[in-house]
């Protein structure tokens, strides 16, 4: 497809599904669309469509379970016994040449996992004691302890693990999955993104922005208590009998503009508006929780009404069902530094994994049951990982205890959506501070997770000024699927 | 194929090239096949085989199989046809995998183009506007300006007619929301119409003045140039936190207003610092390249933004002025264009040497003053610098005996400093923020001076920038024998030079940002000289104490210096001329820090240019050769003096080919809805071709030579032009033949931006404030949207009229965009937005329909009609007819009149919801109806 075809085109969205057959019909005779879509399928008239991928796909749909701020690796999947003997001694200045911390200054001192390890499940997967639900889960994960990136700081690093790209302005995983695939859902957003922690990631709205893509791919922000999407609501005083007769004498209305005029668009828009109204209730029944059972709140550990990561989880499987294709979970509060109790490893970071630890397990546990695991892939983990050494801010020893980032090694897990169950891949050097065997980059997990998809990520592009863009980054060549991953 | 069958060619594609052509034309005919098959392998990335179509002589020599490519005359000869005709298919170009196989009809071109020669001409866009033939028309009557005769020559080649005006009060709806972003009011509409009975003509011209001449106007199109120039009222990034810029926002719209040349405009924002004897607003004016991101996260490189913010200043111009993708050529020479890899760094040499540098203030910043002399005081305050500068350095440069001083010991708060046999100090180990050195050199008597030079840890230029280190206190006692130590006081710091945020100067009798180094970064060697207030009286050991209390990276790293050693001199150096241009320095310097306004981040050019490397494969890490400024040689021969004024006005000059083109088309799409070039951000081979040249030339030099810049003057002609004054509405068989209106058979309908969104129905419902310029405000907006990590921002509602202000002045925030605006395809402003593609989805209708401001809207245009009859078809005939200033046709009154009956019956039977919307059920079914009616299609449409 002529890039400048879907440049033309977006205003034509959802118009032939929705709108009456007749209008369709002639607007139909007004287009032609001769040239051929690079995305399989993509037809850039009905956005939102769903698409099939270029090969059969091993996940449908993608639930991202960012923890913004990065947990630390080496206390939940990283298990070192040899940085444990070296706890407390000066970092030997072979870890330090040529390296960049955000915060550590000088020389600091090494800090062992703060947290006993055991292996679990037939797998024996190592996972720390502060991840006890998730480590009945621990033969459905593929546990990469191998990634690295190259940006040390929260925004940029959100960015490439989100657009591959460490600037705002390129166009999010959740973005290139709804191009690609579209919705299967017509009266829901096919990309939703849910946040807990009581903040924004720190990148800010980029990371689910649509960038060069066709902003209605963009993730839509959806809010766990309160209105699930902005301006849902019937305001006070119309209700839906009302808003159904307002909508019919705007439909009638904008009929007659569109006899008048003759503008395709207009027709679009009546569509639009019947599509607004069905997402009413669909979104809002969507994230009605208390819908639920209270065995399914028990195993959660919900509680509707109240923003919470656990809340999110139980949306994102409630989204899944619905046929949304990315449901995107940022979860902040991970940026355990140690400068105040909140972000100490001994303090804030126990109460972080306390407050994820049930509901991942819970959601791997209640797709199962639905039989949505197969084809719903789930992955977790924060943007870059933290350092061996214990940081000194400032040169000194701090009160708390705490780690600064490191962007040479750090820890994710994937399940279901064909990623290969109980399996740990590569590894870190014997401090875990540098990922040394299979390394895997934001842009092979890129690559490889759109491979789940059935892209082939060098195929995915999006021309734009004459330069085929694609999520995998142009500008950082060499980047791979990691078939070990895949089941 | 295309040569054979005219007639059929024209049947099958409407909208291809007006006519054939029985020879071809390399930029029509040839390049886009060849941009579309071949050079994405053969071209300035990559030209595999040796083969590359970007150049003629590359073209015309031969790849690597030794075979000529291309043989001018000899389609034959030519292994370029040989190969895209070849059956084999390890021989066929393109390779099969690659993509498919040319058409006859391409192929037919190619050989055709070779057979006459194989001419070969640059792309067409940058070969300078030439004043086109006038066209002759049939329907000479049509004409309304000059370039209605371009658009008519063209339908009547396409055997089409133009569309008949639209109504008075359509023209009238869509010039007032075109030219100022507001509907017209009732006044204006009455008035317009009265004179329009008499003289359609002079109606219109008296309408278009009005409105040009309009405060709306400049705050209209300021709302354009700021998607362009990516304003924020914030610096992005994690923490976001507030940027104080929005002076800036209201000079482009004083500017605007003012009619300020589109050239003047374009100097004064891109090197206003450079202009002799710069005013307070040419100062200000260039905020546009400091509307950059700056990255304020605790432990970001400052160099590594700092870097960022210049690209996206290189690429920001060239796209804006230039709509070339020229950040193509960061990394490898442009794939399409005729760009080499070098082309960027020299360009980005104009930018590089600014004094900003990524600091948590955005230094350096300007305070925005009323008092004329703030520029006056900025300026001298840094002429000053220069002058004792250059005094100062000559005279050290004269010193004849710098004599090393080695230190006879060395020893440091924090880490260690070793003591190298040639008295090279080295530091090591653990330096904190703050670190205090204390260095003894035994010194002679008479010692007048004392030389501090910091040498970087590389000797290998290309190793520079360095970890920054700064020394922000400098302290020396002398001790001769067993003596307790005395204060040696020093009476001047004379620095090598004195760029950076930190003054050199001020080490010596103190003051604020004192300090001498490489800041945040250290760019090479460095030198200043201590003058001692009075010579050594006797052979002493000077015990110097050097404090570095500067950190980098948003406060996070110390920036101790690690490299250095001293020489001393017996040569007087004091100087009373220097002392007298100090003192006139710190009272310039009081002079303007007692100023009070807002200080607004500007560019300032550095005494001491950087070295600008060029990146390989655009890595920062990989640092080559060094690169003059310079623009692309294939757009003129380089600068005589090259600075970013020369650059600026080699922009707005006419030997530049592209600037007026791409202004005017951006200015003929805000009214046309739709670029003569499509891809407004693209004018290379990449992008669009102009659907009528002529016209697009015609409009370049119109704007630039006939109009001199004026944009009032250029959109004038637009807005009274007859193409403009068409109807839009289309028959269908017009809609199938020309869907996005190309060929301008028919008027513009556009829907309304994010802005006058807002803004139309503020107007319409009575509320809008005409309040202009000042800090930005804070319309309603759902609780919680705003929550960034690490900041206590918080959306404070504003009261009184702040709270119905134009949409420009809502607070622009980059990591939490105004919601409304979103969804109306407002972009965050990350980065530059060339074009804002319309979108039509059902988050908006959530927005006009739900969102509490749009509610009270609908509730003030409620009363605004309720207070005018008592009969509510005459209430809701008057609230569509200040949309659609005519009485409004019964399809749109009868459907909102039963709307109003059903909802009032439902009210009446339920008081109690009634209330929650106004305060009777009459009162609350109106505000339905008007919530519906600013819903229309025709309200949300011009």
């Amino acid at each position: 497809m002529n890039h400048r075809d879907l440049l033309l085109t977006p205003t034509r969205r959802h118009f032939l599904r929705n709108c009456p057959l007749g209008l369709a019909a002639l607007w139909l005779g007004s287009r032609s669309h001769a040239s051929a879509p690079a995305t399989p399928g993509h037809d850039p008239a009905q956005p939102l469509r769903a698409n099939p991928p270029h090969f059969p796909a091993r996940a449908k749909r993608v639930i991202y379970l960012h923890m913004a701020g990065s947990p630390s690796q080496l206390e939940l999947f990283d298990h070192k016994p040899d940085l444990a003997r070296l706890d407390g001694r000066d970092c030997p200045p072979s870890f330090l040449a040529g390296k960049q911390f955000a915060f550590i200054q000088g020389i600091p001192k090494m800090l062992g996992n703060q947290y006993p390890f055991q292996q679990h499940g037939q797998s024996g997967q190592w996972l720390s004691d502060r991840l006890p639900f998730l480590a009945k889960s621990a033969d459905d994960l593929c546990i990469v302890k191998s990634m690295h990136t190259d940006q040390f700081n929260h925004g940029p690093a959100q960015l490439v693990m989100h657009t591959g790209t460490a600037t705002p302005g390129a166009a999010s995983f959740g973005a290139w999955s709804t191009y690609g695939l579209g919705s299967e859902n017509d009266n829901l957003p096919g990309f939703i993104v849910l946040t807990s922690g009581g903040k924004n990631p720190d990148a800010g709205k980029s990371v689910w922005g649509s960038g060069y893509l066709p902003g209605v791919f963009q993730g839509v922000q959806c809010r766990s208590s309160g209105e699930p999407v902005l301006f849902l609501k019937d305001p006070k005083g119309i209700d839906r009998q009302l808003r159904r007769l307002s909508l019919d004498a705007l439909a009638t209305i904008n009929a007659h503009t569109a006899a008048e005029t003759g503008d395709p668009e207009t027709m679009t828009r009546i569509a639009q508006y019947e599509m607004a109204f069905r997402m009413q209730l669909a979104a809002t029944d969507a994230f009605n929780l208390s819908s639920e059972p209270q065995e399914v709140h028990d195993l959660y550990g919900t509680q509707p009404g109240r923003e919470s990561f656990a809340n999110n989880c139980l949306l994102a499987r409630r989204l899944a069902e619905r046929g949304v294709r990315f449901i995107q979970l940022f979860d902040w509060g991970w940026d355990s530094h140690g400068a105040g109790r909140e972000e100490a490893l001994n303090h804030g970071f126990k109460d972080k994994c306390r407050s994820i630890d049930q509901p991942c397990h819970a959601l791997l546990t209640d797709l199962r049951r639905r039989g949505l695991l197969d084809d719903t892939l789930v992955i977790w983990g924060g943007e870059f990982g933290r350092t061996p050494m214990r940081e000194n801010r400032g040169g000194r020893e701090m009160s708390f205890i705490g780690r600064d980032h490191n962007p040479s090694a750090f820890t994710i897990w994937m399940a279901g959506g064909g990623a290969r169950p109980g399996y740990s891949h590569g590894a870190t050097d014997e401090l875990g501070y540098e990922a040394i065997i299979d390394k895997v980059s934001p842009h092979d997990f890129h690559a490889t997770v759109l491979a789940l998809l059935g892209f082939d990520h060098l195929r995915f592009t999006y021309p734009l000024n004459g330069v085929p863009l694609r999520l995998t980054n142009v500008a950082k060549p060499g980047s791979k699927v990691i078939k070990p991953l895949m089941a | 194929m295309r040569a054979l069958s005219p007639a059929l060619l024209a049947a099958l594609l409407p909208l291809a090239p007006a006519s054939t052509h029985a020879t071809t034309e390399f930029n029509r005919d040839i390049r886009p096949i060849l941009t579309k098959h071949c050079t994405a392998c053969h071209g300035g990335v990559k030209a595999a085989g040796g083969v590359s179509f970007i150049y003629r002589d590359k073209a015309l020599a031969s790849g690597k199989s030794g075979e000529r490519t291309i043989v001018p005359g000899q389609p034959e000869a030519s292994e370029l046809i040989r190969r895209i005709t070849s059956s084999d298919p390890d021989e066929v170009m393109p390779k099969p995998d690659h993509g498919p196989r040319l058409s006859p009809a391409d192929t037919a071109t190619l050989r055709q183009w070779i057979a006459d020669g194989a001419p070969w001409s640059e792309h067409w866009s940058l070969i300078p506007p030439a004043t086109p033939p006038a066209p002759s028309v049939s329907r000479s009557d049509w004409p309304r300006q000059p370039l209605d005769a371009f658009v008519l020559a063209r339908l009547e080649a396409e055997n089409l007619t133009p569309s008949p005006d639209a109504t008075p009060a359509a023209w009238l709806r869509r010039v007032s929301l075109d030219l100022t972003g507001l509907p017209p009011s009732e006044d204006d509409w009455q008035t317009f119409a009265a004179d329009f009975a008499t003289h359609p003509q002079t109606a219109r011209t008296k309408a278009v003045d009005r409105l040009l001449a309009s405060p709306a106007y400049g705050e209209h199109w300021a709302a354009l140039w700021l998607d362009l120039a990516r304003y924020s009222d914030t610096y992005g990034f994690e923490k976001d936190p507030h940027r104080e810029i929005w002076p800036w926002r209201d000079w482009v719209v004083r500017a605007f207003n003012a009619d300020l040349p589109f050239d003047q405009f374009t100097i004064r924002q891109l090197a206003g610092d450079l202009l002799p004897n710069p005013s307070n607003d040419d100062l200000l004016a260039t905020a546009f390249h400091r509307n950059t991101q700056n990255n304020s996260e605790g432990g970001t490189d400052d160099e590594e933004w700092r870097d960022t913010a210049v690209h996206d200043r290189v690429n920001t111009t060239w796209t804006v002025w230039q709509a070339t993708t020229f950040a193509c050529v960061q990394c490898h020479a442009h794939p399409y264009d005729p760009f080499p890899h070098e082309d960027y760094y020299r360009f980005k040499a104009f930018f590089n040497s600014t004094e900003d540098c990524d600091q948590n203030d955005d230094f350096p910043r300007f305070t925005v003053s009323p008092n004329p002399q703030a520029a006056t005081l900025f300026q001298k305050t840094n002429q000053l610098l220069r002058e004792i500068t250059d005094a100062g350095t000559a005279a050290c440069r004269a010193v004849p005996d710098w004599n090393p001083l080695k230190p006879s010991a060395a020893t440091a708060s924090g880490g260690q400093l070793t003591i190298a046999a040639d008295g090279t100090i080295t530091a090591a180990g653990t330096m904190p923020i703050g670190v205090s050195y204390e260095i003894s050199l035994p010194a002679p008597k008479g010692l007048t001076a004392l030389r501090l030079r910091i040498l970087p840890d590389s000797s290998d230029p290309t190793a520079w920038p360095e970890k920054g280190c700064m020394i922000t206190e400098c302290t020396m006692a002398a001790s001769a024998g067993n003596d307790s130590p005395s204060p040696v006081p020093i009476a001047e710091v004379i620095a090598d030079h004195q760029s950076g945020p930190y003054r050199p100067l001020a080490l010596a009798g103190g003051g604020d940002l004192a300090g001498f180094g490489g800041y945040p970064v250290l760019e090479g060697p460095r030198w200043a000289v201590f003058v001692l207030t009075t010579p050594l009286a006797a052979n002493a050991t000077l015990k110097v104490t050097l404090k570095h209390n500067a950190p980098v990276n948003s406060g996070f790293q110390g920036t101790p210096t690690r490299h250095f050693a001293c020489d001393g001199t017996t040569t007087p150096l004091a100087s009373p001329e220097r002392q007298q241009l100090i003192s006139a320095w710190r009272a310039t310097r009081k002079a303007y820090a007692e100023l009070k306004g807002p200080a607004v981040p500007i560019l300032t050019e550095r005494p001491a240019p950087r070295e600008t490397r060029l990146y390989a494969r655009g890595n920062r890490l990989s640092r080559e050769a060094a690169q003059p400024a310079a623009w692309p040689a294939t757009l003129g021969p380089p600068p005589e003096k090259p600075n970013r004024l020369a650059m600026a006005q080699w922009l707005v000059s006419d030997r530049n080919p592209l600037t007026a083109r791409v202004t005017a088309n951006r200015f003929w799409a805000a009214l046309f809805g739709r670029g003569i070039v499509e891809t407004l951000e693209d004018f290379g081979s990449s992008g669009a071709l102009p659907s009528n040249q002529p016209l697009l030339d015609h409009l370049a030099l119109r704007l630039s030579s006939h109009h001199r810049w004026s944009l009032k003057s250029f959109l004038r002609e637009l807005a009274l032009s007859a193409t403009y004054a068409q109807s839009s509405s289309a028959a269908p068989t017009l809609v199938a033949r020309d869907p996005a209106n190309t060929l301008l058979a028919r008027g513009p309908r556009q829907r309304l931006t994010a802005e006058m969104i807002r803004d139309h129905a503020l107007a319409i419902s009575g509320l809008l404030s005409r309040k202009s310029a000042g800090p930005p405000v804070f319309p309603p907006q759902p609780e919680g949207v705003w929550s960034s990590v690490y900041s206590g921002a918080r959306w404070e509602t504003s009261t009184g009229e702040d709270r119905y202000r134009r949409a420009l002045y809502t607070y622009a925030k980059r990591t939490s965009g105004y919601p409304g605006f979103l969804a109306f395809d407002a972009p965050a402003r990350d980065l530059c937005t060339p074009r804002r593609l319309p979108t039509n989805t059902p988050l908006q209708a959530l927005v006009t329909l739900n969102d509490p401001a749009f509610l009270e809207m609908a509730a003030a245009l409620a009363s605004r009609v309720a207070s005018t009859s008592t009969s509510p078809r005459d209430q809701i005939a008057r609230a569509v007819a200040l949309i659609t200033l005519e009485p409004p046709p019964e399809e749109t009154v009868i459907p909102l009149v039963q709307l109003y009956d059903a909802a009032l019956a439902a009210y009446r039977q339920n008081p109690s919801e009634a209330t929650q919307l106004a305060a009777s059920p009459e009162a609350a079914a109106l505000t339905l109806v008007a919530n519906t009616l600013l819903n229309s299609d025709f309200a949300l449409n011009r």
